[in-house]
């Protein structure tokens, strides 16, 4: 393959010794075969390797010098002194360190010498010395690398980076996967990762049905009827339907829907709306009666009223979403075959002419939109899109976000994915591309949602408990093929590649019976993890701080709770009747009836049935909805209704100004660090009162007792106040992050550097 | 009560309609009239006319949803007193005492639109009109904008009232009309004589000597013009390089003469200077001028830099030009308006062109500290007058290098120096009394004050104080009672201050500065003007500071050991430079252009970490320099966040530092050993405050409850919602016939 030079030294790969592989499946383990400080996968290969190279550091701070490394996964950097630190090897996480990148995730190789500079690929020949490196990645990372002595060395390295990234060629993408993945440690490490209590996959019949529970909607029940995926390719195993409805009679549903996507329940509002998700209908279709009556209920649940939201319209196509994605990129990146940098005069405008911004307002007020007919209570509202399987996503899980306050916690956030995206079918691997083989098809939708959440994070800090490093990493990640989540387009896809390999890897409950023998491992490609196990490839420094200490804590009773505040079904009798419910059609920001929306209802046969279509409750459902959409206040319980005006929306600049080489990249924003120290110091205040509580009682056993008492008058205003210490989880004890307190002489919080 | 068609929610016609009968409101008024009237007025003011029933609309758009109350005009303020806000709401937790929710200071008013007939229409005063509108729209100085209608007073009264606010508001008037005058002869000494303590007034010798021995500054406090014997416009004390004889000062009355601001450690200083009048004979104010420069590089033993501000720039007119666009995109007076404005949003903000004289004025304060910093070099800053430009930039300068003037005793100190005593024409430059032969009004402080709020948004955790205090600080302009901010020097103040007939028995006038704060705000709303999460000095090193401060001092001569370059400096240095040279090297950029040297500035105050306590850059790049929300959307419902915003963020730090206040007592009373260590500020305690809104201290949670959720077409949309039941029966109706 590589020819090594004389200059580096090249490390053969050994063969795995499986004998005194023992099944010590720790990070030790996995990280055994290493390179004095480099520790490799087991999969992995250094190709080259040079001494010193110097990385200055985001932000602040001198550069660190280390060395430089490229293997068959990534390019590493391995900073000097940072040895030290990482002695504690369970923190290291398995796949990428924290100075780490990926082979997949880097665009385009940039060899510059002091007078000349040029763009690497895998053919292009190297005739000078670079000084520096320069990765320009995917996720919009500029990584910048000084070489000491700009000699053949440097050369070389350069031109290994440039030879191995590759990413338009296929076969690169599974090399990559498989020197990362694929090799027996790894696939037997993973298979033995324990699950994630909190997780909710939303892959078996109980997930859905504990969504099903958690939200309090009880009109409805989780259907296997696409059990094979017969019904619908594109659609997760089980889908929840409306209770009255046979799977016999739901089996005749799916041919009336693009793609057999029928209208599926995703979220329940405490005040007894739903919200419900589907492709558009199939219009060359005869409707028979039967069957409009089971797409009737279909659309309507137990509710009298069922508003239609249009999510595509006056909405970005996702080709659409690209130009503007990649116009961004190259106004905050300053594309370099380009060039075209924009002067700070001009930035307002062609931040405008991006119309980037333009599209995440468009998708916030959408789904603003839809969280106050929610708010209304009694409705079914009806997401429909073309396909379902783009805008509907990013509307369906902002709403979610803006109405439900567990969807604003880490875990609640990543189930929202799990269901709304992963599970829902939305099209990761066609729209990531990371084969670069479906240029039409690549669409940001997803990082869309996520600067849609940035958005609202941004104004609403205190709502919400994930920060603004977990929508980050969780950015980049999405441009790394590895992870199960975003390489498939479907479950069935998903399932499919799986199901010949460990069945275990997805810790599911409903999934293992239904994959029992699965092949033994180590057989067939590489098992994917989920991108959600971030020990995997994130610090444990970067896990603490995905959770917001700040963050106001839900209170019990904003969680909603079915048991407790599901409202009498008020108009049930009326709906389960014989006439039509009145069907709304939400379009252009405004509601209006539209009978002609259902195209069962038009057709002669079915329709003469119904000949009393207007009744009284049309107009009352009418203007309560109109109420709503006014804005009554919506009480402090209500959506978060983010503000779209020009100067509330701004630039992720974390995310995409990061890498840009003219702009001065200030430290991240850090309150929440203050937030940080105070809360430790208020723990330590605590425990020296402890402490000086115990000396007064000449008592040393008596401390903890003491420290008991001693808060209990405050115990309610703290407990909820301090939700780290309740809620830190498994990351790691306040006491321990906390050890390094401040010295006395330092009256206020200093920030790390 | 005589709130109409704000109750209930389900009003269904957008138009108001009038349930109270005039008879009921006059036995309301009876009342309230006594009442009502008089707790509002301050010592001194007086009501030169009222108007009862006019509706003041709480809401700008077609609902014409209002509050009924007098419209009063006194010699103060323009005041509406509404019938029901007394009994029904507690008072909010930010008030100011000089000024309630509705009032207008009469120097605060920047325009005002009448409306008859629907058209809306600029009235200018000194046109004496016999007519006068049925709507009347105020916008004044700090971004609120006030609808009135007077169709419901009484004829004669809403004439006279339209007439007193267009006179005393909107026409020319002599100084001593100025309310301070009548507040101060009437108001309490012992009230109007308090000082701030800790602010320097640089009104005495002492101030200035103690100024120059704080930062070691190399120069002498000159008394020439005591009693103003020289030139009026500058202040009794100053302080010049020790070159300088009082007969130099003398000889162009205070042109040209290089005025001391600030002292760097390494011994280099800030001077500012006014240009010489250009009429001399050549020979004479050229040897003049080399006196001067020599006067000024001799004692400090460095090269000194001239920076000519008439050149780099922008005028004063283009300064109120800019300005004045900028207002524009924040005053729009219906909803549907900012909707659609929304998406010509960044283009507009640019043009306006104001975000571009901030970045100018911080990118040329920029290339000063890099002069003073880097290179050593003094700075001569020159200007025609040396009291516009030139104090926004040695203010900013010395904000950057020196944290003293991050603390607010600091900052007001600086204040008093570069503004007061550095002889800005206040009065001029706002334009309280509407002279229009005077100079052009120019909002030179605000864009100060938009300078330093960048850098305080950039760089939070430096500064003492918060955002509000600017915000509040940059109100208080408006309001016509401070000695700071209503004259144009040191000499203009004390005149008018004298008293000014020899019969008046009194001593001259005292009136209140600004900073003695609370005159306008009680301590628990003052403790919102302190940033809880400002970094202080540690203790320690204050004793290490001083010695390698006087080590500097010493060694003059002698290479600073922070500017010594690493021995790795260049290399990483001549890198980074031939990146950028490659990839940006077709970009026509002003920062990278004229200032490559503070470039290298930025670079190497990057490559260290950041401290609070050192120096402090801006950023400057398109996407750093931005609008200053608070002050410029707080009035504006529909950008207020409900239940969101920093101010959360700055709730939940508060609630934790009074926590820790009292844990720390706690720990304290238990244990004597610790009463040494930590001290909190006082920050602010008691409950919790009930910031619901982004927009915290200034709006109140009045607005909400109206502010359309669905920021789309839907407004325009629901206009006809009533014909949507129409347009269904014609749907049913066509499906029927299918």
């Amino acid at each position: 393959m590589l020819t090594g030079s004389k200059t580096s030294f090249k490390i053969k790969q050994l063969v795995p010794d499986f004998k005194d592989k023992t099944l010590n499946f720790s990070n030790t383990a996995l990280r055994s075969r290493e390179t004095s400080d480099f520790k490799c996968l087991p999969g992995e290969r250094v190709l080259q390797r040079t001494q010193p190279v110097r990385k200055p550091r985001a932000g602040r701070g001198s550069s660190l010098t280390g060395a430089l490394l490229c293997t068959t996964f990534r390019v590493a950097f391995v900073p000097e002194e940072g040895v030290a630190k990482t002695e504690d090897r369970d923190s290291v996480p398995v796949f990428l360190g924290e100075h780490d990148v990926a082979l997949a995730s880097i665009e385009r190789v940039v060899a510059v010498s002091p007078s000349r500079w040029k763009v690497l690929s895998a053919r292009s020949s190297l005739r000078f010395h670079p000084e520096e490196l320069v990765l320009f990645c995917r996720d919009l990372q500029v990584l910048r690398f000084h070489f000491e002595k700009s000699s053949a060395e440097s050369a070389e390295i350069t031109s290994a980076i440039a030879r191995v990234y590759q990413p338009s060629v296929p076969a690169s993408l599974s090399s990559f996967q498989r020197s990362a993945l694929g090799s027996v440690e790894v696939k037997q490490y993973l298979s033995n990762r324990g699950a994630d209590p909190q997780m909710n996959w939303f892959e078996g019949l109980q997930d859905w049905e504990r969504e099903l529970a958690r939200t309090g909607a009880t009109a409805w029940r989780v259907s296997s009827v696409n059990d094979r995926f017969e019904m619908a390719t594109s659609l997760p195993k089980f889908n929840v339907v409306p209770q009255r409805i046979l799977d016999t009679e739901l089996k005749r549903t799916f041919a009336h829907f693009t793609e057999g996507r029928i209208p599926r329940w995703c979220w329940h509002h405490p005040e007894g709306s739903d919200l419900l998700r589907a492709a558009s209908f199939q219009s060359n279709i005869y409707h028979e009666k039967h069957d409009a009556r089971n797409l009737e209920a279909l659309l309507f649940g137990r509710h009298p009223q069922c508003v239609i939201v249009e999510v595509g319209e006056d909405m970005p196509p996702p080709s659409e979403i690209q130009a503007a994605h990649s116009r961004l990129r190259a106004l905050c990146l300053g594309d370099i075959p380009a060039s075209l940098s924009v002067s700070d005069e001009k930035w307002l405008s062609s931040l405008e002419a991006s119309r980037w911004l333009d599209h995440v307002r468009s998708c916030l007020r959408r789904s603003a939109e839809v969280s106050c007919l929610l708010a209304e209570g009694d409705l079914a509202v009806v997401l429909q899109e073309a396909e379902d399987r783009d805008l509907n996503c990013v509307v369906s899980s902002l709403v979610q976000i803006m109405s439900d306050p567990h969807c604003r916690t880490l875990p609640g956030f990543q189930n929202l994915v799990q269901k709304e995206w992963v599970s829902a079918g939305f099209r990761f691997l066609h729209r990531n591309n990371y084969t670069r083989d479906r240029d039409k098809e690549e669409s940001p939708v997803f990082l869309l949602f996520l600067d849609c959440v940035w958005q609202l994070l941004q104004q609403f800090p205190s709502h919400f408990e994930i920060t603004e490093v977990f929508l980050l990493t969780l950015h980049d990640r999405a441009h790394l093929p590895l992870y199960s989540t975003f390489l498939f387009n479907c479950q069935r896809e998903r399932g499919r590649n799986t199901q010949h390999l460990s069945q275990s890897y997805t810790p599911v409950n409903g999934w293992q019976e239904l994959v029992n023998g699965g092949l033994a491992p180590g057989s067939g490609g590489p098992s994917f993890p989920p991108v959600w196990d971030w020990a995997l490839h994130c610090t444990p420094e970067r896990r603490d701080s995905f959770r917001n200490p700040s963050n106001t804590p839900l209170s019990p009773g904003a969680v909603p709770n079915g048991n407790s505040e599901t409202p009498p079904s008020r108009e049930l009798s009326d709906c389960s009747g014989s006439g039509p419910g009145l069907v709304l059609l939400f379009s252009k920001g405004s509601l209006g009836p539209a009978p002609h929306l259902l195209p069962w209802r038009n057709a002669g046969g079915a329709a003469s049935g119904w000949k009393n279509h207007r009744r009284a409750p049309s107009r009352d459902g009418l203007s309560r909805l109109e109420r709503a959409l006014k804005g009554q206040p919506l009480g402090p319980r209500g959506p978060l209704l983010p503000l779209l005006l020009g100067p509330c929306l701004r630039v992720w600049r974390g995310c995409y100004l990061r890498g840009a080489l003219q702009t001065q990249v200030p430290p991240p924003v850090s309150s929440h660090l203050h937030v940080d120290f105070l809360a430790s110091e208020v723990e330590r205040l605590r425990g020296r009162l402890a402490l000086a509580k115990g000396l007064d009682r000449h008592g040393n056993c008596k401390r903890a007792e003491s420290r008991g008492t001693n808060q209990k008058p405050r115990q309610e205003t703290t407990n909820h106040n301090f939700l780290f210490a309740g809620n830190r989880g498994t990351g790691c004890s306040p006491e321990r992050r906390y050890t390094q307190t401040p010295t006395r002489g330092q009256k206020h919080p200093k920030l790390p550097p | 009560m005589l709130s109409l068609g704000s109750g209930g929610g389900k009003s269904t016609k957008p138009s108001f309609v009038s349930y109270v009968t005039l008879e009921d409101m006059k036995i309301k008024e009876k009342e309230e009239g006594l009442r009502s009237k008089h707790p509002y007025l301050l010592p001194g003011e007086v009501v030169f006319c009222s108007a009862n029933h006019v509706l003041k609309y709480t809401q700008e758009d077609a609902s014409q949803r209002g509050v009924y109350g007098t419209l009063l005009c006194t010699n103060f303020k323009i005041a509406f007193i509404s019938g029901e806000s007394a009994s029904q709401e507690t008072a909010p937790p930010f008030r100011n005492k000089l000024l309630s929710e509705n009032d207008i200071p009469l120097t605060c008013v920047d325009h005002i639109y009448g409306v008859s007939d629907e058209k809306k229409k600029l009235i200018i005063g000194g046109q004496v009109k016999s007519k006068y509108p049925s709507k009347l729209i105020i916008q004044c100085k700090d971004l609120r904008v006030f609808h009135f209608s007077l169709t419901y007073a009484k004829e004669e009264e809403a004439k006279k009232i339209f007439q007193g606010i267009v006179h005393h508001s909107l026409e020319p008037k002599s100084l001593k009309c100025v309310f301070a005058f009548s507040y101060c002869e009437t108001a309490s000494p012992s009230q109007a004589s308090r000082k701030s303590s800790l602010t320097l007034m640089f009104e005495t010798k002492e101030d200035w000597s103690m100024e120059l021995g704080r930062t070691k500054g190399n120069c002498k406090v000159s008394s020439a013009n005591e009693d103003y014997a020289i030139s009026e416009k500058l202040p009794q004390f100053f302080v010049v390089p020790f070159a300088v004889s009082d007969d130099d000062i003398l000889r162009f009355l205070g042109k040209g003469i290089p005025f001391w601001c600030w002292s760097h450690h390494s011994g280099c200083a800030l001077f500012k200077m006014a240009c010489l009048p250009t009429i001399q004979e050549d020979g004479i104010s050229q040897k003049y001028m080399h006196r001067m420069l020599d006067a000024v590089t001799q004692d400090q033993l460095c090269p000194v830099k001239i920076e000519d501000l008439s050149s780099c720039l922008p005028a004063l007119q283009d300064l109120q030009l800019s300005y004045n666009k900028f207002k524009q995109l924040f005053l729009i007076d219906s909803t549907t308006e900012f909707w659609v404005s929304d998406m010509k949003w960044f283009s507009s903000l640019e043009n306006s062109g104001w975000l571009e004289i901030i970045r100018q004025c911080l990118m040329k304060a920029v290339e000063i500290v890099d002069y003073l910093e880097s290179a050593h070099t003094s700075v001569l800053i020159v200007e025609e007058h040396c009291s516009d430009l030139c104090c926004v930039l040695s203010s900013l300068v010395q904000i950057m290098l020196d944290p003293y003037y991050r603390t607010r005793s600091g900052f007001q100190s600086l204040i008093q120096k570069e503004w007061v005593a550095g002889g800005h024409s206040f009065l001029d430059r706002c334009n309280h009394l509407y002279q229009k032969e005077k100079e052009a009004p120019a909002p030179v402080f605000l864009l100060f004050l938009e300078c330093v709020w960048q850098l305080l948004q950039q760089h939070a955790p430096a500064f003492q104080f918060s955002e509000t205090y600017l915000t509040v600080l940059s109100d208080s302009i408006n309001i016509p009672l401070f000695s700071t901010f209503l004259f144009n020097s040191q000499h203009h103040r004390d005149t008018a201050m004298k008293p000014g007939h020899p019969e008046a028995q009194r001593s001259p006038l005292n009136f209140p500065s600004v900073w003695d704060w609370s005159l306008q705000f009680d301590c628990k709303a003052q403790s919102l003007f302190t940033n809880p999460l400002y970094v202080e000095k540690p203790i320690q090193d204050k004793a290490l500071r001083k010695t390698s401060h006087q080590k500097h001092q010493r060694q003059l001569s002698l290479p600073n050991t922070l500017s010594k370059p690493s021995p790795r400096k260049g290399f990483f240095k001549e890198e980074t430079d031939n990146l950028k040279k490659i990839f940006l090297g077709k970009r026509i950029s002003k920062w990278l252009n004229p200032t490559e040297s503070s470039k290298e500035l930025y670079e190497s105050w990057q490559r260290k970490p950041l401290d609070y306590q050192g120096l402090l850059l801006p950023y400057l790049d398109g996407p750093a320099v931005r609008v200053w929300m608070q002050r410029y959307l707080r009035w504006v419902p529909e950008a207020q966040i409900f239940g969101g915003g920093s101010i959360t963020t700055v709730n939940r730090v508060l609630e934790l530092a009074s926590e820790i206040q009292d844990l720390q007592k706690e720990v304290e009373r238990r244990s004597c050993r610790m009463n040494s260590s930590i001290e909190w500020k006082q920050v602010y305690s008691g409950p919790p405050l009930s910031a619901r809104l982004s927009s915290f201290p200034f709006t109140t949670t009045h607005a909400w409850s109206f502010k359309p959720a669905i920021p789309s077409s839907i407004r325009q949309g629901l206009g006809s919602v009533s014909s949507l039941a129409d347009k269904e029966d014609d749907d049913s109706q066509g499906s029927g016939v299918l």
